[in-house]
Parts: structure tokens; sequence; C-alpha cells
């Protein structure tokens, strides 16, 4: 086995939420609200920030409707964040190496 | 760039019909919004990411390899949010090629014309309006397929499965197979609709026995199955800590504790383009709601507009891709492509095959009717369109003012003018109207605007800058 593969076995095993047995891409970093996250290159930001345990991505408009994955293929709107400082639906954009996320 | 036919959505009626007609020769082009091509039943992982193949995985790899292979010119993660040409032209004008309006998966703003257009567009899911259904931690049936079947994330370690249909008990058994808890799976189904719904399975064994096997799955694990139920409430703070269930007639309320909640109340066709394109429609609940009229080879009443798969009423994945079959043929008949003999040749085996397939799928797509039920409940406090914030009692208010339908709705209160576009409050808004206004064909639907998807507004504007505006010149004094 080699070394990449062994430790996305062991990412998988880490991390409660990212369902064992799939092959992934070596995880890579990223910020969410300055705080530094890692998840597998491709994933989307959505399923990064959920298996990361952050579900609330942000306050959104007023306080009873908070910023939140919900229909994960880009229909709903619900889960804005800003990716380098542009609004973008997170469950649409892929985890790349430095990205800078925060809440919308 | 210029095509016989473009095909609008990357499913598995939008493949097929691609896949077809290019290997006829047509010079087709194909556009979907995802990465790569498969739609939401047939989506496949990101690039790099291996998840083991099932039976959905190996009839999705089969329909993109077709394509592949087709010569059809494939353009994913592009987003479409125009769609002019055809009979949108000034009145007295003869019909033009269709265009379509994207922005590259680049960034970059494009456009194709074609001869004909054949939308494949899909369904989205619908979640009729409860107490709670903001707090993160609730997400749709459909999300969670995604996130089982291509993202490879649980959507919470104890999971509550609720709201209609057969989705109910894929996601119940994917959700345990992928080593989530299910706290409970809650149907609004009794279980005698769900004995009505057999005969029709029996003609697709191999559905009726993945379905049974899903529900096997679930009663080994001992997960309670609570027919006749539906979710009273989502409950926490910050975020999903509980479920309030409660049986259909008001009794037996019992709280859920869970970290997710996956609901859906059915799916809705998506039919922007063709209401876009002022198409004829008719309302048809039991196939997901307003539709556009087609004749038996899927076309619309616009000529050369063609609509297959769930977008032009909910059929299911096994029956989509004989419907864009027939679409593509159809296609390629009309232009002048395909002879009346081989025409009918060529039609007869995915005619047959979609009669066959839709048997099974008018039986689930039954099963996710809209309930009218589920919205007299809802109560006038629950906010309805998450992105204006408009509750029942705003919609209910505007009907009192005097709003006689969706449009005037819409303008009195901005339900459904957010980002999503009523996409997801359009069914309990359209249904709330319509209990008032006596039916869904009174109450109508929001006119369909563009951009049919949020884009920046520089990919609207190109290079057209602040000094190309043009300024006429002063009047002399």
């Amino acid at each position: 086995m080699d070394a990449a593969r062994q430790r996305d076995m062991l990412i998988g095993v880490a991390n409660p939420l990212r369902i064992a047995g799939i092959s992934r891409p070596a995880e890579v970093p990223f910020t969410f609200n300055g705080k530094i996250l890692h998840a597998p290159s491709g994933e989307a930001v959505a399923s990064a920030l959920l298996a990361a345990g952050i579900r609330r991505l942000g306050e959104g408009p007023d306080p009873t409707r908070p910023r939140a994955a919900l229909c994960m293929m880009g229909v709903c709107q619900q889960c804005l964040v800003r990716v380098d400082g542009r609004l973008a639906q997170s469950c649409l954009v892929p985890v790349r190496t430095g990205l800078v996320v925060t809440s919308a | 760039m210029s095509f016989d036919i473009a095909v609008l959505g990357a499913g598995p009626a939008g493949m097929a019909a691609a896949t077809q007609a290019a290997q006829r020769g047509a010079r087709v082009v194909l556009l979907e919004e995802s990465p790569a091509p498969g739609g939401q039943v047939y989506r496949s992982p990101p690039t790099g990411f291996v998840i083991p193949a099932d039976a959905d995985s190996r009839e999705g790899d089969a329909l993109r390899a077709a394509l592949m292979q087709s010569g059809a010119e494939v353009r994913t993660g592009c987003r479409v949010w125009g769609v002019g040409g055809g009979p949108l032209v000034p009145q007295g004008e003869a019909s033009t090629p269709f265009r379509l309006d994207a922005l590259g998966a680049d960034g970059v703003p494009f456009d194709v014309t074609a001869r004909a257009l054949v939308l494949c567009t899909g369904t989205h899911e619908r979640i009729i309006a409860f107490p709670g259904w903001t707090l993160p931690g609730v997400l749709g049936l459909a999300a969670a397929t995604i996130l089982l079947k291509a993202q490879g994330v649980l959507p919470g370690q104890r999971v509550v499965v609720a709201g209609a249909g057969p989705l109910l008990f894929a996601v119940g058994a994917k959700l345990l197979k992928a080593g989530a808890e299910v706290a409970a799976v809650v149907d609004l189904a009794t279980r005698g609709e769900w004995l009505r719904a057999l005969p029709a399975l029996a003609a697709r064994p191999d559905l009726l026995a993945r379905g049974a096997a899903w529900r096997a799955a679930l009663t080994l694990a001992g997960v309670p199955v609570l027919n006749g139920h539906r979710v009273l409430a989502a409950e926490g703070e910050a975020v999903l800590r509980a479920v309030r269930v409660v049986r259909l007639d008001g009794t037996d309320a019992q709280a859920i504790e869970a970290d997710a909640l996956c609901i859906g109340h059915g799916l809705v066709p998506a039919t922007e383009a063709t209401r876009a394109f002022r198409a004829a429609h008719r309302y048809a609940a039991e196939e997901g709601g307003w539709v556009p009229v087609l004749d038996g080879d899927r076309r619309t009443s616009i000529d050369l507009l063609y609509a297959a798969g769930d977008g032009s009423g909910v059929r299911g994945a096994a029956a989509a891709p004989a419907s864009g079959r027939l679409a593509a043929l159809a296609a390629l008949h009309d232009l002048g492509m395909l002879d009346a003999t081989a025409h009918n040749a060529a039609r007869a085996i995915p005619a047959r095959e979609f009669t066959r397939a839709a048997r099974v799928g008018s039986a689930m797509a039954r099963m996710m009717a809209l309930r009218p039920a589920l919205v007299t409940v809802v109560a006038p406090e629950t906010i309805i369109c998450r992105c204006e914030g408009t509750t029942r009692a705003q919609i209910d208010a505007a009907l009192d003012d005097g709003a006689t339908d969706m449009n005037q709705v819409k303008q009195y209160t901005r339900c459904g003018m957010g980002p999503c576009q009523g996409r997801l409050c359009g069914e309990t808004a359209a249904e709330i109207v319509a209990a008032r206004v006596g039916g869904r064909e009174k109450a109508g639907f929001a006119t369909g605007r563009l951009p049919l998807r949020p884009v920046p507004m520089e990919a609207l504007l190109g290079d057209f800058d602040y000094a190309d505006i043009p300024v006429p010149a002063p009047a002399p004094i």
C-alpha cells in the first residue's frame, strides 16, 4: 500500500463523517473564517465544512435564516459563502489548496 | 458556435439524447452545470475519488461511456443562465435558431446556437415548509444521496429520514451501509398506499428487488419505520438537536434526537426553460406539478423544442434515457436528418422501453405527489420563502388584500423573488394560493424569467463599459 493511500485511509478513520472504504485525493489546507481546515482536494466546500463539524455556515439575513447546506445541487442558494471574497454556493465549489472561505 | 441540436442537462435523459443524436450524425452540444455528466441519480464523484460501484453507478457509467464515444460536444461545469431565440423574437418575425447563454467552467461567458433544443433539466426537491426547517442539519433527501454517493460524507451521525417516496428507503439503507445510525424513517405514506403501488412495480422486477432490499436492510437493523407520520418541527438552538414527529391524525407526538434530518416531499420538474419559451403547460400532480404539454415524441408546443426526462414529468431515472432518445429522434426527423420510415423504425424500441419503465415511475411519482394536507397545517409564523423571509401569514395577508395568483403573491410579498427564484418556496406558496383561489391551474406559476441561475453582473455585461452607454446628443435649445 502506498503512502498516499495509507494516509487517505487514516483520514477516513479519523473523521466519523467521512465514509470509510472510499479512496480520496490527498487532503489540502483551506481556511474558513480564518480557521485552517483540511479536506480532500475536489470535495465540495459544503461537504468539507460538514465533515469538519461546521453546519451553521453563517448568520444569513436574519437569525431565523442562517446559512446552511440544504439541496447540495446548486438550486437553493442557502449555503452561500464567500470564496476568495466572492459570493459562491459552497455545494458547487471544490476544495483547493489555499481557498479562503468566509461566512456570507 | 452553431449546432444542429443543443441538449440542456446531462442527466440520464440528456446523456441518452445527445448520444443518440450524435451517433446519427448530428452536430450536438450538451451543456451541464455539474463538473461531470450524470445528473443526480447517476452523479459521479469528483476527480480522484473512487467510490465502490453499485447498480446506479454502473448504469451511469454505461451512459457516460456511450456519450463520450458518440462525438457529441460535452461542456460541463457551465451555468446556463439565458435561453433565447426560437419563438422569442420580435412580433411578426420568423423564429430563429435557439440560443443558450452560459458561464463556462473557467468563468468565461459563452453562447451556443442550435436549430433544435432538447431540454433535460431534471427536477428539484419539494420540501414543504415546517417549523425549524431553516435549522442547519436539515437537508433534502436528494442532498443526502449526493453526499452519500458523490461526496462520501455522512449528513450526520444519527439521522432521521422523513418525507415521501422511494428515496426515503434508498437514503435510509445507504446511510446504514455508510455507517450512520438511522434514528427513524418517517413516511407520510401508509402501509396500504405502498401495497397498492406494488402491482405497478412488477413491470420492472429489478427495481422492485432493489426497493425490497432497502426495506430489508432497515428492518434488519431495527430501524423504526413510522408509516403515516409527518415531521411536526425541527428543534435546536444553533443547529438541529431533535426532530418532533406526529401521526397524520395528530396523535402520538414524539421527539427523536438527531443531528441530521433528511427530508423530501417529492420531486418537482424544473420547467424554468419551457416557461421562459412560453410553451404550453398543464398541471399534473401525479407527474410532480406543472409540466410542458408534449406529444408522444417529446415535442413541446414550440417548434423544434423538446423536453425529456423527469424535467418534463417525473417518471424516474429508469425511464429517462428512453425519453431522451425519443426526443433526439424526433428532433432529427423534424430537422430533415432522419426520414419518416427510419424515424418510425428507430422510435419503436425507446417508445416501448419508456412505456414499461414509466409504469413503475408513475407509481413512484404518485407516492411523491404533493399532499395538500401537509400545506394546510403550515402555521402562520412559518417561513415559506427562505430567500426573502416571507411567512405564511404574509402570503395569507396578500390573498386577503386581493392577490389572485402566484405572480401577484410574488409582487405583493417578494415570495419567490430571491436568488433561488422560487424553486424552494414555490410549491408551498402555490398550494396556499390554490387552496384560496380554487386550484393550482388558477393559482398558475411565476412567469419564467432570466437569468435562470444567478450569475455575476460582469458575465451579463461582458466588456460593455460605462463609456459604452449610448448618450444621445442634447437637443438644441
